[in-house]
């Protein structure tokens, strides 16, 4: 394993480890503070509150120090994928990650419980449907007709998601979907979370057709 | 519209090479070849000189446009 990345999980284990010392201690000796909802603007500082700001400090550096390394690592991703050669190699099965997309019902329930909608965003991931794709197409040679399917792929998965949250938005953005702004919203979170998952994935799919649809026999001529 | 026609196989044959040999020696995948033998793909201008060095012969003889 990478040095950086034992670096990354030691420290987000000892994060962790903090997290829950301090949540410990602020249950047993300190009513539960930070653990409990209470309105900051009356905050009075006490010692007892040290650890928990401590491991929140800590916590949050350590989110920073991800973002940071995501970011990093995108640019230089970026930069690789330009010199490529060939296509980027990744396992099929991957595509399984899609079915995380069905935790987006999960937002029927929660919304129900406390109004929460968030989980309705898990929508996006029915996109890793799109894995299955791309791992099919691993290891290819980039060469011009890749990068001319590759571009038709994407143009056509561009404007399918962007008609589909073009219609919703002209559609829900009358705000009466059945008389209450709250289900406008969650109509609406839904379908651009969905659009944008077909779009993951319509550009993966359109591209293997493109590239492997023509029946043809391909032996040696 | 235009019809395509060409006549990239005969030339290749001419040539000795195999599909996979042309390929490599263009840059592009045999499967790129096979489509441009059918007709199924127009190629970019880089590719249709760079063919036709390869093969010795004229652009327009090898990519006929009626």
């Amino acid at each position: 394993m990478k040095k950086r990345t034992k670096l990354t999980i030691c420290l987000g284990v000892i994060c962790a480890l903090l997290v829950a010392i301090s949540s410990w201690y602020t249950i047993a000796y300190n009513n539960s503070r930070f653990i409990v909802p209470m309105d900051l603007s009356e905050y009075v500082f006490k010692v007892q509150d040290l650890p928990m700001i401590i491991s929140g400090v800590f916590l949050a550096l350590y989110v920073v120090y991800l973002v940071v390394l995501l970011l990093r690592y995108i640019m230089t991703n970026r930069r690789r994928e330009l010199t490529l050669q060939s296509t980027r190699t990744i396992n099929p099965k991957l595509g399984f990650l899609g079915l995380l997309g069905f935790a987006g019902f999960l937002g029927f329930w929660t919304y129900s419980v406390d109004k929460t909608i968030f989980p309705f965003v898990f929508f996006l991931f029915f996109g890793f449907f799109g894995f299955f794709y791309e791992g099919k197409m691993s290891n290819t040679f980039i060469d011009e007709r890749y990068k001319e399917n590759k571009m038709k792929a994407q143009s056509v998965a561009n404007k399918t998601s962007l008609s589909i949250i073009f219609l919703a938005i002209l559609i829900l953005g009358q705000g009466k979907l059945m008389d209450s702004l709250e289900y406008t919203l969650i109509a609406l979170v839904i379908v651009v979370a969905l659009s944008l998952a077909l779009e993951i994935f319509l550009s993966e799919y359109l591209l293997y057709h493109y590239d492997n649809d023509e029946q043809f026999d391909e032996s040696e001529e | 519209m235009l019809d395509f026609e060409c006549r990239l196989k005969k030339y290749r044959l001419l040539k000795d090479l195999t599909q996979e040999q042309l390929a490599a020696q263009v840059g592009v995948r045999r499967e790129t070849i096979m489509r441009l033998e059918k007709a199924q793909y127009n190629p970019s201008l880089k590719l249709a000189i760079d063919i036709s060095r390869v093969v010795e012969a004229p652009i327009e003889e090898i990519f006929v446009f009626k």
